[in-house]
């Protein structure tokens, strides 16, 4: 096996790694700045340098020239090289900062040549906390500047596109966005303008930065050049708190990490996951954080007079729901489960009225033909239509959903516009008995007569099966009125959750919605019945659900966390329209 | 100013074909593409830019990219005489500064600025390769004017608005002059 001994300790390789993607990999560190392992390398922020050099070897027997210690002799490169474009050899002698006070010294200087222009207005920098060019200065960077000449000027505030603006003074031109319109999105809307150290990336003119995916250059910017308008000045990284979860606008279920604050969602970026997404997420899905916050279905409703609807308590609602259960034969229930919530919150729902003698729940795919392209968006506009056919929930086009709801009385609704999306029309509702589980105030929620407010998925942890039969999970990432960051071993603690008290006047609790998870309320509604129906956790129900689908054997939450979700023996089905 | 409608003729595009046979990619030959837009139009303002990434069938974001880093592509309309004055390192030290600043006094205008009547425009700009006979400038992306002094720029203007271009002068560095005349001899 070819070796390679970096700082004086042996590594092997196989094929031909580049240098400071296999430091990397060690688990090693070298500073950098425009190298991105899923881009071209153009090695030009010169952050990387490390000093190599090859043993000298006799070109007819191949074996190593020794030096009068017995050593290896080394020839070294003459000057030092940008590890990110060095292609690893068999018997390279590495040093970088750690072994070397030259390299050391040239990071530094480096360092000190990016930062020259550099505005250092860190304290109202969004990128503050999380920037790469911060880190690094703090760790390899100088004490201070020695040039004295004022900092050259650039553009400040440049609205690039709906959701980029850019402050040019900050941009070091590593070109990480302008390769990623020509690589990833390949709408090749950035380029680097002008020249010397005036130069900034800039769209052609005229031209507005609409690349669907324009927000992945926001997180791969290395300084705060590039930030999002949307979330610019909303919160400090370091109040906030990172929730791995799921992207739930579309069917490719993009990981994501939700980021919350005082248990709100205040932005959404990608999570690395090769098999999914890679480093990328569409903008679209960004903007869920807003379903997560706002307009949300807080505490039970129930229509009283007419058409207007008002609070009610828990207890009326289970009362009201047992109420309307025990007047009408499990025959007259249309049970209409959905595609935009989980597995877990499909099985317990469909389970629950089984057990009362309903057939299984329909459900129909919300599908948008022509919608998605080659990249991360796809026609499936529902995270789990996968989920909903393994389960062998009954699948079937809006007509036969129609059909379902004309033969009933009573219509139960999971967490599905259907009205929005042109399902049926609220005049198809007239007459029936309406009841909603949902997380959000839609058209199908004001036509309900009783709706009981459910979680989302920032608030429980479950599992979705994207388009292409992936299974993956959430986890919860804000409390509801029920539940206790410190208690749910689960949620992660931010700072501010682990130190803020609410006699502060940064933390607020009031941004709790008052909801419960489908099955806990189903687990009252059950008591209520007489029913044999409990359904302690979302982990239990999966552990039930694992026992009896064979496509699911032997799928924990503990795989899925590990494998980043698990892929499943299931073939991929073609999306009917809705 | 009415809208103007920017093509290439039949020939402009075949002399662009020729070029585009040059160079591996089409990508490639962005500068001389430029080059041929500019000779035509005088400038290649965002809309000529246009024109010649719609030629070559590449990014307008690349062309823009391209066409702003050289200070030889203008990217707004110039006046008819464009008066680079170089003010990198040698011509710095030997005074550029001082040349520029004596034609913005001239004309009464900033680098970077026309004169009313579109005779001249005059541009800072970096290195023309010509540090021996520093300082100078260069015209219209023509010829040098070498070895300025405030006299000879006075000179030079007035030959140009007299419709007089310089002519191009050999230069030798100062310690060639010698072996200049001697091989001359």
């Amino acid at each position: 096996m070819p070796e390679v001994f970096i700082d004086g300790k042996r590594y092997e390789f196989e094929g031909k790694p580049k240098l400071l993607q296999f430091i990397l990999d060690q688990g090693l560190e070298v500073p950098f700045f425009c190298y991105h392992p899923s881009m071209s390398i153009p090695a030009n922020c010169r952050q990387c340098m490390v000093k190599v050099g090859t043993p000298i070897a006799d070109k007819d027997t191949g074996e190593y020239e020794l030096d009068e210690n017995g050593e290896r002799k080394i020839r070294w490169f003459p000057k030092f090289q940008t590890s990110c474009s060095t292609t690893v050899s068999d018997g390279m002698v590495v040093h970088t900062q750690e072994s070397s006070e030259e390299v050391a010294r040239a990071q530094k200087d480096t360092l000190e040549f990016i930062l020259i222009n550099h505005p250092l207005d860190c304290p109202i920098c969004d990128q503050a906390g999380e920037c790469p060019l911060q880190i690094q200065t703090y760790k390899y960077g100088p004490e201070g500047s020695r040039f004295e000449v004022k900092k050259v000027h650039k553009p400040k505030r440049v609205q690039l596109g709906e959701r980029v603006t850019l402050d040019a003074e900050r941009c070091i031109n590593c070109t990480r966005c302008v390769r990623f319109t020509e690589e990833i999105s390949e709408t090749n809307q950035l380029t680097i303008v002008s020249r010397g150290d005036k130069n900034y990336p800039m769209t052609a003119p005229g031209e507005e930065f609409d690349d669907p995916y324009s927000m992945n250059t926001v997180d791969i910017c290395p300084v705060g050049a590039l930030t999002s308008t949307d979330f610019r000045f909303k919160a400090r990284v370091w109040e906030m708190n990172q929730t791995p979860s799921i992207d739930i606008t579309n069917g490719k279920g993009c990981n994501v990490d939700l980021w919350t604050r005082d248990n709100l969602v205040l932005r959404i970026t990608p999570r690395q996951n090769e098999d999914v997404n890679d480093y990328w997420m569409p903008d679209e899905g960004r903007d869920a954080y807003q379903q997560f916050n706002e307009n949300r279905v807080s505490r039970p409703s129930i229509k009283l007079d007419g058409d207007n609807q008002s609070n009610t308590s828990w207890n009326n609602a289970i009362e009201t729901f047992a109420e309307v259960l025990e007047a009408h034969e499990a025959d007259n229930l249309a049970v209409i489960g959905s595609p935009h919530a989980s597995v877990e919150e499909n099985y317990a729902f469909n389970k629950f009225f089984n057990l009362l003698g309903a057939a299984n729940a329909k459900f129909t795919p919300h599908v948008i033909p022509g919608y998605g392209d080659d990249f991360l968006i796809t026609d499936d506009q529902a995270p789990n239509a996968n989920g909903c056919r393994l389960i062998n929930l009954d699948e079937s086009e809006a007509d036969g959903i129609k059909a379902a709801i004309q033969n009933a009385e009573v219509v139960i609704i999971l967490s599905d516009d259907l009205i929005g999306r042109d399902v049926f029309s609220a005049e198809d509702l007239d007459d029936k008995y309406i009841i909603s589980l949902a997380t959000n105030q839609t058209p199908t929620v004001e036509a309900s007569d009783l709706v009981i407010p459910i979680t989302c998925i920032a608030e429980h942890a479950a599992s979705y099966i994207n388009v292409d039969g992936r299974i993956q999970r959430s986890y919860p990432a804000k409390e509801t009125k029920y539940t206790n960051r410190r208690l749910n071993l689960e949620m992660s603690e931010g700072r501010l959750d682990r130190y803020g008290t609410n006699f502060d006047n940064w933390v607020s609790e009031e941004n709790k919605v008052d909801c419960l998870p489908v099955w806990e309320f189903l687990n009252h509604l059950g008591d209520r019945l007489g029913l044999a129906y409990q359904q302690d956790h979302s982990r239990t129900i999966f552990a039930e659900l694992s026992n009896q689908f064979p496509a699911l054997e032997e799928i924990t939450y503990e795989r899925m966390d590990e494998e980043q979700g698990v892929q499943l023996p299931i073939e991929q089905q073609e999306v009917t329209q809705a | 100013m009415a809208e103007q409608d920017y093509s290439f003729t039949q020939e402009e595009l075949d002399e662009i074909e020729r070029l585009k046979a040059k160079f591996p990619t089409d990508k490639a030959a962005t500068l001389r593409v430029l080059w041929v837009a500019q000779e035509k139009y005088g400038h290649v303002e965002p809309e000529v830019q246009q024109l010649v990434a719609e030629t070559l069938d590449i990014s307008p974001a690349h062309v823009h990219g391209v066409a702003t880093f050289y200070t030889q592509y203008y990217k707004e309309e110039m006046g008819k005489f464009v008066l680079d004055v170089c003010t990198c390192l040698s011509c710095q030290l030997c005074g550029g500064y001082e040349i520029l600043h004596h034609l913005e006094d001239e004309l009464g205008i900033k680098a970077g600025e026309t004169t009313e009547d579109g005779m001249f425009s005059i541009q800072s700009v970096e290195c023309l390769g010509a540090c021996g006979y520093a300082p100078m400038l260069q015209v219209t992306n023509g010829v040098y004017a070498n070895n300025l002094t405030k006299e000879k720029v006075d000179k030079l203007i007035e030959n140009l608005r007299n419709g007089n271009m310089p002519e191009f002068e050999s230069m030798v560095m100062r310690q060639n002059e010698k072996r200049k005349k001697a091989v001359s001899e």
